[in-house]
């Protein structure tokens, strides 16, 4: 009879506390966190996008050295870069090989992210698969689809919607999805 | 591959669908001993039963097997791990300048590689010099990192890659030794 893959992980969790190697206890605890949206999540990522927007001092620090720039909200485990949204070039990211994602400020990625579908799709026709989520991008807009194939991690920096002058920070947070900073997504509209 | 239908997205999706899923994410980082070595055995997968597992049952079935092969389900003793690298800006110039004509090797290795097949033989121009990070292929072989290796960032005409109907840019991350003077 085939264990189910609960069966399984019950039996592979066992074998580990028995050994020493992981704590029913703290992994309870592990996911109780995560559940509860204690972990990273992408309020970070808002936050970051929404300073850049305000700050242009920030925002050069950011486009040059993002691990250096974000250093005083998070320390990156892994390269970072930022890629800058113009009113003529729109980016996207995936990880065709897997499910490379800035999970320290956007949390978990979500399940389309590390859907076949996705992965496949969208360094081949990024226009048709942005469709799908209700992006139509301009012919004359220029689209990079970046394959993080390596360990750096990409967020895209969206253009600010009009409407938001003078706004602060904490306002301009409330406006930025996860998926704008995927590229999947625009902000909100004001 | 292509063929796959359209994207699967949810809204309101909860972090793990099913209980067991958030177990194996919480005993990942015991497990495996890097994350190229974690990637490489979820690779090891036969093909068919890669494409019709959820995304944590892959996960499932690497963890399963990297903890046999250090023992941990028979023997309480702690696997030795190496230090993991910390992300820094190269300090030192490498074999390829921005704006260089590049052409990916064909990485037509049985063992870990991180070059997509899709890329492999195709020329782009190099955009920067991204990162340096120990080569993924050898951290996989040997569970350690090993010596750092440039990581350039590459971009490629899409329409190259996938015919005249594409246009748009592709850029990938590709490190020094997957790639050659083009």
């Amino acid at each position: 009879m085939r264990l189910t893959p609960e069966q399984r992980a019950e039996i592979l969790e066992r074998h580990l506390h028995d050994h020493g190697h992981v704590d029913h206890e703290r992994i309870d605890d592990a996911v109780a966190d995560a559940t509860a949206g204690n972990g990273p999540s992408e309020a970070l990522g808002a936050r970051i996008v929404a300073r850049a927007w305000v700050d242009p001092e920030f925002r050069t620090r950011l486009l040059d050295d993002a691990v250096g720039a974000v250093a005083e909200y998070q320390q990156q485990r892994v390269p970072l870069a930022v890629l800058q949204d113009t009113p003529t070039v729109h980016h996207v990211i995936v990880c065709t090989l897997c499910s490379c994602y800035p999970s320290g400020i956007l949390g978990s990625p979500p399940t389309w992210y590390k859907s076949f579908e996705y992965r496949s799709r969208v360094v081949r026709e990024p226009r048709a698969v942005l469709a799908e989520f209700g992006m139509d991008v301009e012919p004359g807009v220029e689209l990079r689809v970046h394959d993080s194939t390596a360990e750096g991690r990409y967020l895209v920096l969206p253009l600010r919607p009009d409407g938001t002058d003078g706004w602060d920070v904490d306002r301009l947070a409330a406006l930025v999805t996860r998926n704008s900073m995927i590229g999947t997504g625009r902000p909100l509209a004001p | 591959m292509h063929g796959f239908g359209a994207i699967p997205i949810e809204t309101d999706e909860p972090l793990f669908h099913e209980p067991w899923q958030g177990r194996v994410w919480a005993m990942q980082r015991a497990v495996a001993p890097t994350t190229d070595r974690f990637r490489s055995t979820i690779e090891q997968m036969p093909p068919a039963e890669y494409l019709s597992s959820g995304y944590y049952e892959r996960w499932l079935w690497a963890l399963e097997r990297l903890a046999a092969e250090q023992g941990l389900l028979d023997s309480d003793e702690r696997p030795r791990r190496g230090s993991r690298p910390s992300p820094s800006a190269p300090v030192w110039s490498g074999r390829f300048r921005p704006g260089q004509r590049v052409r990916v090797v064909n990485a037509t290795t049985a063992a870990h590689t991180r070059v997509p097949r899709y890329l492999r033989l195709h020329e782009g121009v190099v955009e920067r010099v991204a990162f340096a990070w120990p080569n993924p292929g050898e951290s996989a072989a040997t569970g350690r990192y090993g010596d750092l290796e440039l990581v350039y960032t590459v971009a490629f005409t899409a329409a190259d890659l996938f015919g005249a109907d594409a246009d748009h840019i592709l850029t990938a991350d590709l490190g020094e030794g997957d790639l050659e003077a083009a």
